[in-house]
């Protein structure tokens, strides 16, 4: 399923930190977000996600969509145990409440954890798992209402580079796997490279640079440019960040 | 010099403008909390399981220490009055004195002050984690409604459970205070008991019970409003936790003031 940012515009005591924007993402797409931090990558998120409200501005998407997020510290209830945090949307969203029998859940639940490759880690408290399985379980727990659009903020933050790669590899499966179009959130370029089909450059509110990875690895964009080769001179002022 | 003190005093003053601001937010967003609380409730939108749950926790965290704090202040009070009661020859008041300052007061005021070291604090500090950690966030996007699922119980657990607390406590206050009068004044458990049931008013178990009631709710409510506001890191956790204890306090002394004015002025 699409999704469409029409001029978002949202600003927080006096400062824009998203002005005008607009993208689209195709079905089955991966669009990548990258920028400084402060840039206004994890706000986008989380309005399209619904947890902040814009200034102003749409966000086009078929209306019997559903959007999940996975969060970039995963944000797993941690009074839950990793099946009661996968199941919990299916036992407590009230559309959901007693539709599933508990075997249907338990078995829904397997499911998701057999799909980013974790099985038998039921019974185990999130604070008994390492990062990269906080992730995938976060990823699990995403998808367990087998969503139509997946939002990922920073998926591969503070993770080793292996790791990185697995979770990267599971952003691309699980994409497949659903046929969602998908948000990617982050500075890494391996994970650029690896799991997204286009990107957009935010910059102090503005998207400064929209194309394909090709592009902006390889491209002329000035800001693309710096971004890419890490460099603290080009147009984007590092004091402002 | 003149400077200084001008630069002084606007310093000042700025502090009391943020901390009347903060006083005002924090009020507001309890006000916010608790308007949502009734639309949930009057919409039966309750999620009973969770009732039940944070229940337990109310209940049963929170008596071990309700029952000491009562039954140690009420043993105190009964060491020090029965022995000069039964001096000016009124020995056979010791009961009665003993279940009216116990039901009317001692009791519900003793044990929302444990509720609120027990129970408040750590509704504060597991919701605020909880708000810095997104894990709010999250329900959301699982459009989970973090008010049903976390508020509302917490809330509903505090109005039905306190006053069983009370209730329990109180018992075990009259309990320790009969035994310490015996064992210090002499007065037989007999003559204690008889005079206790002449103190004892059914009208002010009823007010007592609803008192508990109102800190109940209130505990919870303010606990959990303080916690689901926090916005920040470790250090606002902590200052969330502190605002909850601090304000269910004032907040028990308030209705306390209130309920005394109404029933008994």
């Amino acid at each position: 399923m699409s999704l469409e940012i029409k001029n978002l515009v949202k600003t927080f005591d006096n400062k824009k930190i998203l002005n005008d924007i607009s993208f689209k993402v195709e079905n089955g797409q991966t669009l990548g977000v990258i920028g400084f931090s402060g840039s206004g990558k994890s706000t986008l998120l989380k309005i399209i996600a619904g947890i902040l409200y814009e200034d102003s501005g749409e966000i086009i998407y078929p209306k019997n969509s559903e959007i999940a997020m996975a969060f970039q510290y995963s944000a797993l209830f941690d009074f839950l145990n990793v099946y009661d945090n996968i199941a919990f949307p299916l036992v407590e969203r009230k559309e959901f409440r007693g539709k599933y029998t508990q075997d249907e859940i338990s078995q829904i639940v397997s499911e998701k954890l057999k799909m980013v490759g974790l099985e038998g880690i039921e019974e185990k408290y999130p604070s008994e798992l390492s990062g990269g399985m906080q992730k995938r379980v976060g990823f699990a727990r995403a998808i367990v209402t087998n969503p139509n659009i997946i939002l990922y903020d920073e998926p591969t933050a503070g993770l080793d580079p292996v790791t990185s790669t697995m979770i990267e590899d599971y952003i691309v499966h699980l994409k497949k796997e659903l046929n969602a179009s998908c948000i990617v959130v982050t500075h890494q370029l391996s994970t650029i490279k690896r799991a997204v089909d286009n990107v957009i450059m935010l910059y102090q509110g503005n998207i400064v640079f929209s194309g394909s990875v090709q592009e902006l690895l390889y491209g002329n964009n000035p800001y693309a440019n710096q971004f890419v080769s890490a460099s603290i001179h080009g147009p984007m002022n590092i004091a402002t960040r | 010099m003149f400077e200084l003190n001008k630069t002084l005093t606007w310093q000042g003053f700025l502090l009391l403008w943020s901390q009347i601001r903060e006083f005002l937010s924090t009020l507001g967003n309890i006000g916010c909390d608790f308007s949502s609380v009734l639309v949930h409730i009057l919409k039966l939108k309750i999620n009973f399981r969770e009732v039940i749950e944070q229940s337990k926790r109310f209940a049963f965290d929170s008596l071990p220490i309700s029952l000491t704090i009562v039954g140690m202040t009420a043993s105190i009070i009964a060491m020090q009055l029965a022995p000069e009661l039964a001096k000016q020859g009124g020995a056979d008041y010791t009961g009665m004195l003993s279940a009216l300052v116990m039901v009317r007061e001692l009791a519900v005021v003793m044990s929302g002050f444990a509720i609120i070291s027990m129970v408040g604090s750590s509704f504060a500090s597991e919701i605020a984690s909880m708000s810095v950690t997104e894990q709010i966030n999250a329900m959301r996007v699982l459009k989970v409604d973090p008010v049903a699922y976390l508020i509302v119980p917490r809330f509903l657990a505090g109005v039905i459970f306190m006053p069983v607390v009370f209730i329990l406590s109180a018992f075990f206050g009259l309990v320790c205070a009969g035994l310490v009068s015996h064992t210090c004044a002499d007065l037989s458990l007999l003559n204690y008991v008889t005079s206790m049931w002449h103190g004892l008013y059914v009208r002010d178990i009823f007010i007592a019970m609803l008192k508990s009631s109102f800190f109940g709710g209130t505990i919870a409510l303010i606990s959990c409003s303080c916690g689901y506001a926090t916005r920040g890191g470790a250090k606002e956790v902590g200052l969330a936790t502190t605002k909850a204890v601090v304000w269910s306090f004032l907040a028990i002394a308030m209705w306390d003031f209130i309920f005394a004015a109404v029933f008994y002025l």
